[in-house]
């Protein structure tokens, strides 16, 4: 991957810290949480605990953000676990070249070329075909830990 | 497939034959399950065809198909009941009589399921007719059944007349009845005709057939045919005694409204109880009472019992069971039909059934000791539910008499001693599987519960004579013991899953709240007695200390202390509970307040809560769960003993002596922990401990929660209590924690903004609404301040993505929703002026996480109930503001979602991605419903107008900006459906000149999704959608009227819609109701839609009834649709004006018209 290169011109928090600790009790359904160390939405959270008298656990069910894998977890509630870092940004599409990466254009100006397009047949078409259509289509990008995927798209056609 | 219709010429044999051939290949290709659709098929066609009787009965009298006979018995049902409205009087005669005379002429030969298929044809065709037949009639036919009952006819003859019977009964009852597509009040009175004319009748055929064949039962050694009478007519009794008599003399008003339905307000029913009593009135005295009939079902079963050793007879065998059933359902018998003798008669006839019933269950321990051994349990069960229905009927003291006369103690220690004796069982074998012992157990508590619970409105507990307070209290030791040994048994089973744990405290309250009733029956000793069992726990800890596993006696300790808490107070649902009467009333002779029982125990249960102050304490002793079950008790005794209120009701005794000495105690108890002597010590020990859980117990989320919801809401839900907490240390203390401590930071989400909510309200205890308002902004400022503050940053983009910066966001978007929530007329002008200091942010905000959508939830929630609690306040400039704000929000919002496609690879996370939107268009949903609410409720000083704002305009914008989001996969979740069609029923009823003026886009979307909710399975989306079809056609049809456009152009049909939208909802209106499936309770509202609809495309609707008379091929029918089309609008002297009496006489045509086509134009 080369996402140093891209960390270089476009990110203004480059060099800040890829996770975060927080206590495993007060990540939430719907929250991010890094397992196996892999960043993950957390999709089920429920607490039990060790034993009748012990202390309370927290079992996370969490889908990789960027493969959709179903990973878990358990952690004490009151331990730490990582959260990782997510960021959004939005790029307007340029261009989709032929070798499968997508041209995009950033806020200030500058192009950023080196976003492959999703290999997953479905994603693909979404994006291709919007594109094809000749729609005016933003899409966002994810990134988290040192990788990058589209999560979106819209459409900003002339009606808004 | 032509159908099977015989067409009315003489039937060609040749052609009944195939048909019969046919409808056997289908029947036995659909057993062996060989292309089934097909079959289906062809028999549906069969049933669907006109006038199919011949084939019918034809394939009845001659197939030797059993599935066959029974597909064309309901053949015959489906033909006749969508057909009765033409078929001649003779020919519905004939169908009934063929279907009787059938069953009984093959009698002995046909397939159980056949005959009761073919009787049960019968009776509903019965039913049917049942209002148009004459009293000859019915005459005619019930003779020929009565012969039958008689015995006329042999044994087979005899249980089919009976079998009859019971179908009948069971047709005409309106819980089992089934659907004919007839109003409600055709069942009602069908079902009162034969409540007052036939009933009885049938009980005493029944009772006479049964008492035909009891001898020769009794007599004969093994099984005979005549057993199977016997148990149908059990069974027909039964039924009847299962009727729900409301023609009783004494309530013949109830007979007025047919609808309240099972609303009964007569005083028995008014006693706690899921026993159904029976009630059949005074004529039913001879029946049931005065002849000896008890006598003779007791004598019966008694000889039954007998027999069970012998072939063909068990415990369990269907004649006994019946029979034991019967003799429970007689134990319910009440009402007038006893005569006014100061009960002497009905004590007598529960005396004679309790001394028959005695055998089933005394004495306790043999009969408990043999069924361990095997025997059957239902015998016993059945003596449990009688004493239930007995005790459902009496008053305790009478209950406790009844057995006092044949035995040396009364019933309510044969209650104790039973109970004893089953919990006793439950204690040995302690499973999770459901046992009988636990069925005994919960059918013996309710029999409690029902004997002890208040029965006056005044909340006097039940007294009971000493001997029962004896039993009670046993009992309740008893049952303590076994819960605490099951209890610390449990610790040993450790696979016990997080959710039961979770739902212990509240799925135990039940059983607990029953246990409490017993106890309080004898408090003097129970009360004592688990002061002792709470010393002796809490010594074993102290002893144990680092020496042994504490596990088991901390699980006794946190059943007994769930125990404590129901025994010496009440829940308080909503309300303020007072000390239970038994508590007050007791302990008369104790004039020191530290020697009452009552505060002894209380005592010794908050000291031992306060050592959990104690570090080295809470590491050891106070695990998670045990603390959950302090601050439970806490919460719940501090409910009711806290500072009371003392202006406690005195009731008035006549033993002047005895009420000054109780009223003495009872002063004592209640102000023992008043606000004067020891009531604020102990709230702050109770405010300590819980800042301790919050900070002490870091991710333990139940107990927090716990300790918000319930111990510190409960606090502040009383002024004198938040009188107290405002001034004390201990309370500010929380409140610097709440907004300083980093601890806090880190409860979950839900208790964040319980305990924001809880300080918010806790401002009521200040003297003024000046102080109150500053106390709210001392306690909000910091997170408003930090929410400006971030929102002002430079690099807010970035920092915003970083997750703490997003836990902190979140958390303090939670606390001013909890704020927001609590807004109270004292406190509002600091909630209005906190949600304005954060205008902005929110909006800067809601950029920033245009992506994080947990976030977006937030703050959108965070203003849904800022606004919700603050709309009605607002004077016209404050509106203006405020709706100025919404409608960015809606904008803003809408800008970022419109044609936004989440991509991802994981199915899980699109649902996620998909619910997080329903959730979002939901809370905005909600945002409009509360800013339409300012036009009904509107408490400020001037009227909004003046400001320029107009509600209507308001909700449509945001209707315009809403809707495109809107799709009808989003509205396929029931809340959000339901909660877009309630506002736009809502808005189209009260504004709908502004949908006039919507663009045509949003017009047809709204439109759409109209027409989407029309054809919804949830009635009430389809009422409230008929509600807006009405508001909108009646709209315009007035604007028509006094010469104006109304809807214009809409309404009109323009550029790609040729139709107007009038036509098109009239059609598709007319479309539903006569050819579609919808509940019968819609048609009252359909009526209020087509009409207006009607008037309004005139034209159209004479052109679709000419069409829909001219598909008709037959020409009878086509005769019918045109005059029922003609009624339909101008029967009732309808004329076309849109008043009151003019719908509801459309509603009345409308439904004649559906009855009298509906049955034929659904089957062409």
């Amino acid at each position: 991957m080369s996402d140093e290169e891209h960390h270089f011109d476009s990110k203004a928090d480059a060099g800040a810290s890829k996770t975060f600790p927080q206590q495993a009790g007060t990540i939430r359904k719907n929250g991010y949480i890094v397992t196996k160390n892999r960043p993950c939405k957390v999709v089920e959270v429920s607490t039990s605990k060790t034993g009748k008298h012990g202390h309370a656990k927290c079992h996370f069910v969490g889908i990789d953000i960027f493969n959709g894998k179903k990973l878990e977890d358990i952690v004490p509630s009151s331990h730490n676990c990582d959260v990782p870092h997510v960021n959004r940004t939005d790029y307007q599409l340029i261009d989709i070249s032929e070798d499968g990466f997508v041209s995009l254009l950033t806020e200030n100006g500058n192009t950023k070329d080196d976003l492959r397009l999703p290999t997953d047949e479905n994603l693909l078409s979404q994006i291709k075909d919007g594109f094809a259509e000749g729609k005016d289509l933003v899409v966002t990008v994810m990134s988290a830990m040192g990788e990058e995927q589209i999560c979106a798209l819209k459409d900003i056609g002339p009606k808004n | 497939m032509q159908g099977f219709s015989d067409g009315g010429a003489g039937a060609d044999l040749a052609l009944l034959q195939s048909t019969m051939h046919t409808i056997e290949v289908a029947c036995s290709s659909i057993q062996m399950h060989i292309n089934p659709t097909a079959a289906e098929a062809t028999i549906l066609s069969l049933s669907q065809s006109p006038q199919p009787y011949k084939a019918c009965q034809y394939i009845l009298e001659n197939s030797q198909v059993a599935n066959a006979r029974f597909q064309a018995a309901a053949a015959i049902q489906d033909a006749a009941i969508r057909e009765w409205g033409f078929l001649s009087i003779e020919d519905r005669r004939s169908l009934i009589s063929f279907c009787l005379c059938f069953v009984m002429q093959h009698a002995s030969l046909l397939e159980g399921y056949v005959q009761a298929k073919v009787s049960s044809v019968a009776a509903q065709l019965m039913k049917r007719g049942w209002l148009d037949f004459t009293a000859a009639e019915k005459e005619a036919f019930f003779y020929q059944v009565n012969q039958a009952i008689l015995g006329a006819h042999g044994v087979d003859v005899q249980f089919i007349g009976v079998h009859f019977l019971e179908s009948l009964v069971s047709e005409f009852s309106p819980s089992t009845s089934s659907a004919m597509g007839l109003p409600r009040e055709f069942h009602e009175q069908c079902r009162t005709s034969l409540e007052l004319n036939y009933l009885k009748t049938f009980y005493c055929w029944a009772r006479d057939a049964a008492l035909s064949v009891t001898n020769k039962i009794i007599e004969s050694d093994a099984a005979i045919p005549e057993v199977k009478v016997c148990t149908a007519a059990l069974c027909l009794m039964l039924l009847i005694l299962n009727w729900e008599f409301r023609h009783d003399a004494n309530s013949m008003k109830a007979g007025i409204n047919v609808f309240s339905a099972g609303v009964r307000h007569d005083n028995a029913s008014s006693k706690r109880s899921e026993c159904v009593l029976v009630q059949p009135g005074p004529a039913w005295c001879d029946a049931l009472i005065s002849n000896g009939h008890v006598g003779w079902l007791l004598g019966l079963y008694a000889a039954l019992r007998q027999k069970f050793s012998r072939e063909g007879y068990w415990l369990d065998c269907p004649i006994a069971v019946s029979a034991r059933k019967l003799i429970v359902q007689f134990c319910s018998l009440t009402g007038t039909i006893f005569p006014s003798d100061n009960g002497k008669m009905q004590e007598n006839h529960l005396l004679q059934l309790l001394s028959g019933i005695l055998q089933w269950i005394d004495p306790p321990g043999a009969v408990s000791k043999a069924i361990e051994e095997g025997k059957s349990e239902s015998e016993m069960l059945d003596g449990c539910r009688a004493l239930l229905s007995i005790a459902t009927v009496t008053t305790p003291f009478v209950f406790d008499q009844l057995l006092k006369s044949i035995r040396p103690f009364g019933t309510l220690t044969l209650l104790s001693t039973l109970m004893c004796e089953v919990v006793k069982v439950l204690m040995t074998n302690n499973t999770d599987e459901e046992t009988w012992s636990w069925e005994a157990r919960d059918i013996l508590l309710d029999t409690w519960t029902i004997l002890l619970v208040p029965m006056d409105g005044n909340g006097g507990d039940a007294l009971l004579p000493p001997e029962g307070k004896h039993a009670a209290a046993n009992l309740f030791s008893m049952i303590v013991e076994s819960e605490l040994k099951v209890a610390s048994a449990s610790v040993a089973n450790d696979d016990v899953d997080s959710d039961y744990l979770q739902a212990s405290i509240s799925a135990m309250d039940e059983r607990l709240s029953s246990y409490a009733l017993i106890a309080r029956a004898a408090v003097d000793v129970t009360i004592p007695l688990l002061t002792g069992l709470f010393s002796e726990c809490v010594a074993q800890l102290h002893q144990g200390r680092g020496i042994m596993d504490p596990t088991e006696t901390l699980e006794e300790l946190y059943s007994l202390l769930l125990i404590t808490g129901h025994v010496l107070a009440d829940e308080g649902d909503g309300e303020t509970p007072l000390v239970p009467t038994a508590i007050q009333t007791h302990f008369a002779d104790i004039v020191e307040a530290e020697n009452h029982p009552v505060v002894i125990l209380s005592g010794s249960i908050i000291r031992f809560a306060e050592q959990s102050m104690d570090q080295e304490m809470r590491v050891t002793v106070f695990s998670p769960r045990l603390m959950e079950a302090v601050i439970w008790f806490l919460a719940r005794w501090s409910h009711t003993y806290l500072m009371p209120l003392e202006e406690a009701n005195c009731h008035l005794s006549h033993d002047y002596e005895h009420q000054r000495q109780s009223i003495h105690s009872r002063k004592a108890l209640l102000s023992f922990f008043g606000e004067h002597n020891q009531g604020q010590i102990v709230l702050n020990i109770i405010v300590h401990i819980s800042m301790m859980t919050l900070m002490s117990y870091p991710g333990e989320k139940d107990l927090q929660g716990l300790t918000c919801h319930h111990l510190l809401h409960t606090l502040v839900r009383r002024k004198n209590i938040c009188h107290r907490l405002v001034s004390m240390d201990s309370w500010r203390d929380l409140a610097n924690a709440f907004t300083n401590e980093k601890s806090f930071f880190l409860l979950s989400s839900a208790n964040q903004r319980s305990l924001a909510q809880t300080l918010v309200l806790s401002a009521s205890g200040l003297r003024n609404s000046e102080a109150s308002n500053r106390y709210v902004r001392g306690l909000m400022v910091h997170m408003t301040t930090y929410l400006v503050e971030l929102s002002n940053k430079n690099d807010l983009k970035s920092v915003s993505q970083q997750p703490d910066i997003i836990m902190s966001v979140s958390c303090l978007l939670e606390r001013l929703r909890g704020a927001a929530s609590a807004a109270e007329p004292r406190t509002q002008r600091s909630i209005y002026e906190m949600g304005i200091s954060v205008m902005n942010p929110v909006l800067i905000l809601l950029e920033v996480y245009k992506h994080e959508s947990a976030v977006v939830y937030l703050l959108l929630k965070f203003i849904v109930d800022w606004v919700d609690g603050q709309i009605s306040y607002l004077e016209a400039q404050e509106t203006a503001s405020v709706i100025d704000f919404c409608m960015r929000l809606l904008q803003l919002y809408s800008s970022q979602n419109i044609g936004k496609i989440s991509v991802s690879l994981s199915s899980t996370l699109l649902s996620e991605a998909k619910t997080e939107k329903y959730k979002d268009l939901r809370a905005l949903l909600q945002l409009l419903s509360s800013l339409c609410s300012k036009d009904l409720v509107d408490f400020s000083s001037d009227s909004i107008e003046v400001a320029g704002t107009n509600i209507s305009q308001v909700v449509y914008f945001g209707l315009h900006i809403v809707t495109p989001l809107i799709s009808l996969e989003l509205l396929k979740y029931p809340k959000l459906c339901h909660d877009y069609f309630s506002l736009l029923s809502h808005i189209l009823e009260v504004y709908p000149e502004t949908l006039a003026q919507l663009n045509s886009e949003a017009f047809a979307h709204i439109l759409g999704t109209l027409d989407f909710g029309l054809h919804h399975q949830d009635a009430e989306v389809v009422n409230m959608c008929l509600g807006a079809l009405r508001a909108l056609a009646s709209y315009h049809y007035r604007e028509m009227c006094a010469g104006k456009t109304g809807l214009g152009s809409h309404a009109a049909g323009q550029g790609n819609l040729p139709e107007g939208i009038f036509s098109r909802f009239l059609r598709s209106l007319l479309q539903l109701l006569l050819f579609e499936d919808y509940s019968p309770d819609l048609v009252g509202a359909a009526a209020d839609a087509l009409l207006p609809l009607i008037l309004c495309e005139q034209g159209l609707y004479q052109r679709l009834g000419n069409e829909l008379i001219e598909r008709q091929a037959n020409s009878t029918l086509k005769s019918r649709l045109a005059n029922a089309l003609h009624s339909l609008t101008s029967s009732n002297h309808l004329s076309s004006t849109l008043d009151r009496v003019n719908y509801q006489r459309f509603r009345k045509n409308l439904n004649s018209f559906l009855i009298e086509v509906r049955g034929f134009l659904r089957t062409m």
